[in-house]
């Protein structure tokens, strides 16, 4: 009845939509000439391409030539039949999944069913019902849609996978290697060795609880050279075994790159400051006359290098300060002081630059300031640059007042002047690096933008505020807060308790913490309960990794801290189990010395508010 | 007690070293012995008998640490004050200088105008203050 040849040639094979409804290349296997090719008519109706074959080992053969996408088989046929051909094309199948759909008209279901257990996918009983057939193809085309997508993604994540320049290794508990990228065999695997089926530990050369744990860890390359890494880990567990994957980052560039970096700066300001020293010499001597008087037009000359010498002399303070608070490299020397004491000294030391633009410096300090923990070197750079500040913004004839008052927990000093305020459009970036009110601003004022911003840095180290209030033509005031230090006085004394397993976090954050209280740092809770008391409640911050179950613990917390303030901080926990437990919480590989400043500043104040009168 | 008159001042610079005996000799009316290294200071100190030493932080050669340790040794320099120069850039390291035994620190960049001041003040009063 069909004038079709009894084979029809596929297209070659070419690209495929994957959304579009598809066309599938079905092999036909039946050795019945009629019903094998009404069925490719059929097919071809539905706008798929079809093939016949007569036989079970004419259809594997075409299973290896075509690759087809789908395959009808009847049961029946002479020599190799349906069952067989089921098998031996799963057998030969391991690398993608090819639908096998077998047909018969045979009564009974019990051939179908053995076929599916011998490895057919589905089955169409004969007489085909078009409409069956055309759903049952929909269906294996959706399917074999969504196969080629994740295969392909898969195929995309091994690319990265393979040509990442960080290590990734996988291994299981007791710390056995599963898997490894190219990276990781470069860096640790022997010349013929591969990592799989290798321990961690003795692979990488550092012990498994701490690459559980620590976020940078010198590790061992093949060749037995050692190297500071990064490290991150994510646990994960598929079907109940918990599995590793580390990625590791080697830092012996960046480690190279920072300490080229602070010894070019080194460099550099002892290179600047070595003529400039000569230059501020000589031109402060010519000055004060020491080498005879100056001729009566040279006098404003000499001034005007005088005090360039000095700008630029500020200017490399300015970079070398940023530098090192921005680098975490600032130490201070945070002792007990007298703020009156300090300002009294700072209106003294800026008195006569305030004279030469004709501003007063007045003072308003009483009598019996408590005191505060600062760095008074500091503190006085900090005055200077907000004096030097106002005295900018003032008309001649103008004063600016320095004042203190103090409440039950803060001292605050007030820097008041009568300029012509702060244009509410720049109040939010004038902290900000580089920053001035506008661009002409820079030059007529002098300044290199960064006064606000390390005045800001230094006062926050310091564990204090720095803010401003002003408006606009009527003047501005800075305002420096910082925490009362009254030893003996009965108002609360912060304090932070860090619960963490590991002893760099607990280094590092006691670094960070110490210009704004003291830190006890503890490897776990047990060793926390001996330190709190019903009079001392400290400001808990805590890591759940290695500590048990994480939400147990953090019940722990919240018992220890008697309704104070507990922080997270911690990469071992996710948002849900944060607001799960009412937590607040700080990434420990995000978050910032500013940043964990802030929160403790924030939880301190909380606090205090609390626990007095 | 008699003042202050003989000081032996160590700078590698050559200008920064001209503007510190113009500044000690001219403005201030000291006895100078200008040294431009660790070394020179070691060999002169004998004859010279400075009633204070200035001595640059960061030189060529012998460092103003290893000077210093080298003129204590001396006999009759044990009780010589000696007052370190040093860039400022570096305020962290003035407690670790106070700690090899210096009596001062004086920052750079220094007012020559009153440097003749400052020292006279350690000279006087001796001990570990630092002055900007």
């Amino acid at each position: 009845m069909s004038a079709l040849p009894q084979l029809i040639h596929y297209l070659p094979t070419m690209h495929r939509p994957l959304t579009a409804t598809p066309v599938l290349r079905v092999l036909v296997a039946d050795d019945i000439a009629a019903s094998r090719n009404h069925l490719c008519d059929l097919l071809h109706g539905l706008g798929h391409q079809a093939q016949g074959v007569a036989s079970g080992s004419e259809a594997i053969e075409q299973v290896r030539v075509q690759a087809p996408d789908v395959i009808l088989l009847d049961l029946l046929m002479p020599g190799m039949d349906g069952f067989e051909a089921t098998q031996r094309i799963r057998e030969m199948m391991t690398d993608r999944w090819l639908p096998v759909i077998v047909t018969s008209s045979l009564e009974g279901e019990e051939h179908f069913i053995h076929a599916l257990s011998n490895g057919a996918d589905d089955y169409l009983a004969r007489p085909i019902s078009p409409g069956l057939l055309q759903a049952k193809l929909r269906h294996y085309a959706k399917v074999l849609g969504l196969q080629s997508r994740l295969a392909a993604m898969a195929q995309r994540q091994r690319a990265i996978y393979d040509s990442i320049l960080d290590a990734v290794i996988t291994f299981d508990d007791a710390g056995l290697i599963e898997e490894s990228n190219p990276a990781a065999e470069r860096l640790f695997s022997c010349k013929d060795g591969q990592l799989a089926g290798q321990l961690v530990e003795a692979a990488i050369g550092a012990p498994l609880p701490e690459l559980l744990v620590r976020h940078e860890l010198p590790l061992r390359r093949a060749d037995g050279s050692v190297f500071p890494a990064d490290l991150a880990l994510s646990d994960w567990s598929e079907q109940g075994r918990v599995q590793h994957t580390l990625l590791i980052r080697d830092l012996t560039e960046r480690r190279h790159v920072e300490r080229m970096k602070d010894e070019f700066l080194a460099t550099v300001s002892h290179e600047l400051r070595t003529p400039l020293t000569s230059i501020r010499g000589a031109l402060g001597l010519l000055a004060s006359g020491s080498a005879g008087t100056l001729p009566k037009a040279a006098v404003p000359l000499t001034e005007v290098a005088k005090r360039n010498a000095e700008r630029l002399s500020h200017l490399i303070d300015d970079i070398l300060d940023l530098t090192k608070l921005e680098g975490n490299q600032m130490v201070l020397h945070l002792r007990l002081a007298r703020l009156d004491v300090l300002l009294r000294e700072a209106i003294t030391t800026n008195q006569g630059y305030a004279q030469r633009a004709g501003v007063t410096l007045a003072a308003d300090l009483p009598e019996g300031c408590p005191q505060v923990r600062v760095d008074g070197e500091r503190f006085l750079q900090v005055m200077a640059n907000l004096l030097s500040n106002a005295v900018k913004h003032s008309a001649s004839g103008d004063t600016v007042v320095v004042s203190l008052d103090w409440t039950v927990g803060h001292v605050r000093v007030n820097v008041r002047d009568r300029g012509p305020g702060i244009d509410p459009r720049f109040r939010g970036r004038m902290f900000e690096k580089f920053s001035q009110a506008d661009g002409t601003d820079r030059r007529a004022k002098g300044g290199t933008g960064l006064g606000l911003y390390i005045s800001r840095m230094l006062i926050e180290r310091m564990g204090g505020l720095l803010s401003v209030d002003s408006v606009p033509g009527e003047g501005a005031t800075f305002r420096v807060e910082l925490a009362r230090d009254d030893a003996g006085a009965t108002v609360w004394t912060p304090w932070v308790l860090h619960i963490d397993n590991d002893l760099d976090s607990r280094r590092r954050l006691a670094n960070w913490l110490s210009p704004l209280c003291r830190v006890e740092g503890v490897p776990d809770l047990q060793q926390a309960q001996g330190l709190v008391s019903q009079t001392s409640v400290p400001i808990i911050i805590a890591d759940p990794r290695a500590q048990g179950a994480a939400e147990e613990f953090c019940l722990s917390l919240k018992r220890l801290a008697s309704a104070g303030p507990v922080i997270l901080y911690s990469d071992g926990v996710d948002q849900s189990f944060v607001d799960h437990m009412g937590l607040k919480w700080l990434r420990k590989s995000h978050a910032s010395c500013e940043e964990l400043l802030a929160t403790v500043r924030s939880a301190i104040i909380k606090a205090g508010r609390q626990e007095s009168p | 007690m008699r003042s202050l008159q003989r000081v032996m001042c160590v700078e590698d610079d050559p200008d920064i070293r001209m503007i510190l005996e113009f500044s000690l000799a001219t403005v201030g009316g000291y006895d100078v012995c200008m040294c431009a290294g660790g070394q020179l200071a070691i060999d002169q100190a004998a004859a010279f008998k400075p009633d204070l030493v200035l001595l640059d932080v960061m030189m060529p050669g012998l460092t103003g640490p290893q000077t210093l340790a080298a003129l204590r040794s001396q006999p009759g320099m044990t009780g010589v004050p000696v007052v370190f120069l040093t860039a400022k850039a570096m305020p962290d390291e003035v407690e670790e200088l106070l700690q090899y035994g210096a009596t001062g620190v004086i920052v750079k960049p220094f007012d020559p105008v009153t440097l003749p001041v400052d020292i006279r003040i350690y000279w006087e009063h001796g001990g570990g203050r630092r002055i900007d």
